[in-house]
């Protein structure tokens, strides 16, 4: 009785709400919150939590107290009444899938690694070019979130689990549920919103409970037990085991003291998060000479030292189409600030038509003594974002490609994946600009024209026998691996080969295969080439910027920025010995650029003569202009 | 803009030396002599010839040596930066960089340095002494310094040759004052701007002032046949 009466209440107050928007608004389609009103103050989510509804039924209000305790929904309670969720999930961090949304400029791609087959391969469901698709190594949708589910914000293939190809997997999310957005990853305000921890919300999404991570990420929710393992009839709405059964499915428990008056909610929701959101997902740290990764050994990023959030610059409207901030995204994306929201855009107001420049009090930089051909040859994170070059690439860390912030997560310095930089390279814009890079080793078959990876599954089965557990890293890096080894493994892996093709193994930039004698021919491969993508944060500050010493900074013969080197990353001893100079990837000529390294030695004479030739010139000139004045002033008295 | 203007610029001054030449030029027979006939290696002999006559006459001293050898070393390093300097704009329409840049760079002070020398050498020597305006002479009621007659194109030699001195200082300054960190990038681009245009002004006085130093040399050649 009391539940219909509050169930009753609740659906007038929606109703209402409802009507009042829709007569204050011109689009009938939005919902509550879809229109902002225009107040900068922060508006206070009391709300009642809903859950997942049934097929063509209303969503239920959960109670602390019922039974079963449901896992929130947060489709139902964010996106029900208030906000479209079909309009969230076309934004950038929802739409990877969508074959109609313009990849834009390469991104960090996921990295599927593995150190038991020597594997670690750049995946994406963009079509970012040096990137798979999951499906091409046998990823289905749930294997692809067991191993990134972990720092994805739900939606794209979370929601796809019941679309899978492996019927298992279909039948599964029934008791799995989807992985819905999660709206609290970025907007939640809480200091307890458990995201990385042992309960929290990436752990839940390793052990399956799609349905429940939202909710154990919450500051006033705990959820334990794993939905891997239930049988596929499962349902978490009439939880019911065999009696004797060892699996435990999950189960949900709130602080009751979180539910105030109806039962409702008072989440802390921010429209902008705080940094330490997005950090989660896009957290980078440079792996010290030691293997640690200390974050109090580097500064942060220096916008977000002066105050700034990162959704000052990355911003979206409801599509949730966030600025990615690089130059020339305006072709790709429709968020009107893109041009006005990348570096240039904010300190220089370039490309705009009214004065922009300066926004959110960013500094015009005066650039003194910069030559302006840097502008046009140099992105402004070539000098500004990064570490500071040295002769050799540094190994990093990012929180995607290492777990990073999560319980359990491998602290050593060279596990795998293996990510080098600063790597100053040409861009797909002609510029040379500061990128990561990985140098993907995996197992593929190979064609005339093609080189496409195999699925992990037949890998491991061709490996186990060659990979065993003594050759294995310690530290999950790449296990010991001879020449041998990978003959056998190609062998095991030929086996099965379909006919026209061959197995190859790519690594360190080069492709082994086997010759005609079953031995091992290693070539460079356009196949091998390493996956790079540009970077922007970390930036330092002005002081701290290429070119703040003098043009020895980088116009030198040994000079980290042009002539450092990358070093070739393998478990092959003889390819990870080897190393690509960044001279190579800039497409520069190594003559010109080092004779013109080698004629700044002659600078300070050259600029010496010039100034000592202005000064004769300008003697003469006054020498002689003096006699003219002379002249007309005698003139003039003679006159007069 | 300044590709515009340099191309036009460019082919305005030619424009006008071929007419000028046309309208001045000196009689072939009083060049060549009359009984000379055109032989196989004349084309080559020609060009020699021409540029023979950039060998501005001096007097067989030490100092004389001095200029001459500094003249040519100023066209060379002159062409070369013409070259250098204007070929990327103009026909790659680009800033120069690499080789450009470096050869550019390389020969920019030595000319720069050739043109203070020749400044300290040819100065005295372009003065206005002579009684190149008679009717302001006659309206001041004074004497020039010397009573030689002027030659023909001496004036506009003058003339020019402080053209260059002048436009040669701005071009200098604006290229090596932005290798300092005294300009941000706004001044940096306007010191830029005045590099190209006083360049363009200085290239334009030069092939004007080479063009006329040719035809006098000519002129004299044929006077001295006669």
């Amino acid at each position: 009785m009391k539940n219909g009466f509050r169930a009753l209440a609740l659906v007038l107050i929606v109703a209402l709400a409802t009507v009042s928007v829709i007569g204050a608004q011109t689009d009938p389609d939005a919902k509550l919150g879809d229109i902002p009103d225009g107040s900068r103050s922060n508006f206070v989510h009391l709300i009642p939590l809903l859950s997942e509804p049934l097929p063509d039924k209303e969503p239920d209000q959960i109670y602390p107290d019922a039974d079963p305790v449901l896992p929130f929904s947060t489709k139902a309670t964010c996106g029900g009444n208030c906000h479209s969720y079909d309009q969230i999930s076309t934004g950038w961090h929802f739409n990877a899938v969508d074959p109609n949304v313009n990849p834009g400029r390469k991104g960090q791609p996921w990295i599927y690694t593995d150190h038991t087959i020597a594997t670690q391969i750049p995946l994406s469901h963009r079509d970012w070019p040096g990137t798979f698709k999951p499906e091409q190594i046998g990823l289905t949708p749930m294997r692809f979130l067991d191993n990134f589910g972990r720092q994805m914000p739900g939606g794209v293939i979370g929601e796809m689990v019941d679309k899978s190809s492996n019927p298992d997997e279909s039948l599964k999310s029934e008791v799995t549920g989807k992985l819905e957005i999660n709206c609290l990853a970025c907007h939640s305000g809480s200091p307890y919103l458990d995201m990385g921890g042992s309960r929290g919300y990436a752990i839940q999404v390793i052990k399956r409970n799609y349905r429940w991570a939202a909710t154990a990420a919450c500051e006033f929710a705990y959820v334990d037990g794993t939905a891997a393992n239930l049988p596929n009839d499962y349902d978490f709405r009439a939880p019911y085991l065999p009696a004797g059964s060892k699996l435990k499915p999950p189960v949900v428990e709130y602080q009751k003291e979180a539910f105030g008056h109806d039962d409702w909610i008072k989440f802390d929701i921010k429209l902008e998060g705080p940094k330490e959101r997005c950090y989660f997902c896009h957290s980078n740290i440079d792996v010290n000479e030691d293997g640690t990764t200390e974050k109090w050994f580097r500064d942060e990023d220096v916008h977000l030292a002066a105050g700034l959030k990162c959704a000052d610059c990355h911003r979206n409207g409801l599509d949730h189409d966030i600025i990615r901030g690089y130059p020339g995204e305006s072709h790709n994306s429709k968020n009107p600030l893109t041009v006005s929201s990348s570096c240039e855009g904010c300190h220089l107001g370039k490309d705009v038509n009214r004065p922009v420049a300066g926004r959110l009090a960013a500094p015009v930089p005066k650039h003194f003594g910069i030559p302006i051909i840097h502008f046009d040859k140099l992105t402004c994170t070539s000098c500004h974002s990064g570490a500071w070059p040295k002769n050799q690439t540094v190994a990093t860390k990012t929180a995607r490609a290492h777990a990073l912030g999560i319980a359990g997560a491998r602290k050593e310095g060279d596990v795998l994946p293996h990510l080098l930089y600063p790597v100053f390279a040409r861009g797909s814009d002609g510029k040379i600009g500061v990128f990561k890079l990985l140098w993907p080793a995996y197992w593929a078959t190979m064609t005339d024209e093609n080189v496409a990876p195999i699925d992990i599954d037949t890998v491991k089965s061709a490996a186990s026998r060659v990979i065993t557990k003594n050759a294995f890293s310690k530290t999950r890096s790449w296990p010991k691996l001879s020449e041998e080894d990978i003959v056998k493994i190609l062998t095991n892996l030929g086996s099965d080969a379909a006919e026209g093709t061959k197995p190859v193994y790519i690594t360190g930039g080069k492709l082994l295969s086997l010759d005609e004698g079953d031995k091992i021919k290693t070539e460079d491969s356009k196949f091998a080439s390493a996956y790079m993508w540009p970077i922007a944060h970390d930036v330092r500050p002005a002081a701290q910027s290429l070119g703040i010493g003098s043009c020895s900074d980088c116009h030198t013969t040994n000079s980290g920025f042009i002539f450092g080197t990358v070093p070739a990353d393998s478990p092959l001893k003889a390819i990870a010995d080897s190393a690509v100079k960044m001279i190579d990837l800039q497409e520069l000529s190594k003559l010109a650029t080092k004779t013109f390294a080698w004629s700044f030695m002659f600078r300070p004479m050259f600029k010496l003569v010039s100034v000592l030739s202005s000064v004769v010139i300008i003697g003469v000139l006054a020498f002689y202009g003096l006699k003219m004045v002379g002249f007309i002033a005698k003139v003039v008295v003679n006159k007069g | 803009m300044f590709r515009s203007a340099a191309i036009t610029c460019f082919i305005a001054v030619f424009i006008g030396i071929i007419l000028h030449f046309i309208m001045f030029k000196p009689k072939f027979n009083d060049v060549f002599g009359k009984d000379r006939t055109m032989r196989i290696l004349d084309p080559f002999r020609l060009v020699f010839f021409f540029v023979t006559l950039l060998f501005i006459e001096q007097k067989w001293s030490l100092v004389g040596a001095l200029r001459k050898l500094l003249f040519l070393l100023a066209m060379l390093c002159f062409v070369i930066l013409v070259i250098t300097g204007f070929i990327p704009m103009i026909f790659y329409h680009h800033l120069i960089f690499g080789w450009w840049l470096m050869i550019h760079a390389t020969f920019a002070p030595v000319f720069a340095a050739c043109i203070a020398a020749l400044a300290i050498l040819w100065a005295d020597k372009n003065r206005f002494d002579k009684n190149y305006w008679p009717w302001l002479n006659r309206a001041l009621q004074r004497q020039p310094k010397s009573t030689d007659e002027p030659q023909e194109f001496e004036l506009e030699l003058k003339i020019i040759f402080w053209l260059i001195l002048i436009s040669s200082l701005p071009m200098i300054l604006s290229a090596i004052l932005g290798t300092f960190p005294f300009f941000g990038t706004d001044w940096n681009r306007n010191l830029l701007q005045i590099h190209r245009y006083s360049t363009l002004l200085l290239s334009l006085f030069a092939i004007i002032y080479l063009y006329l130093s040719v035809l006098t040399e000519m002129k004299r050649t044929a006077a001295k046949v006669h």
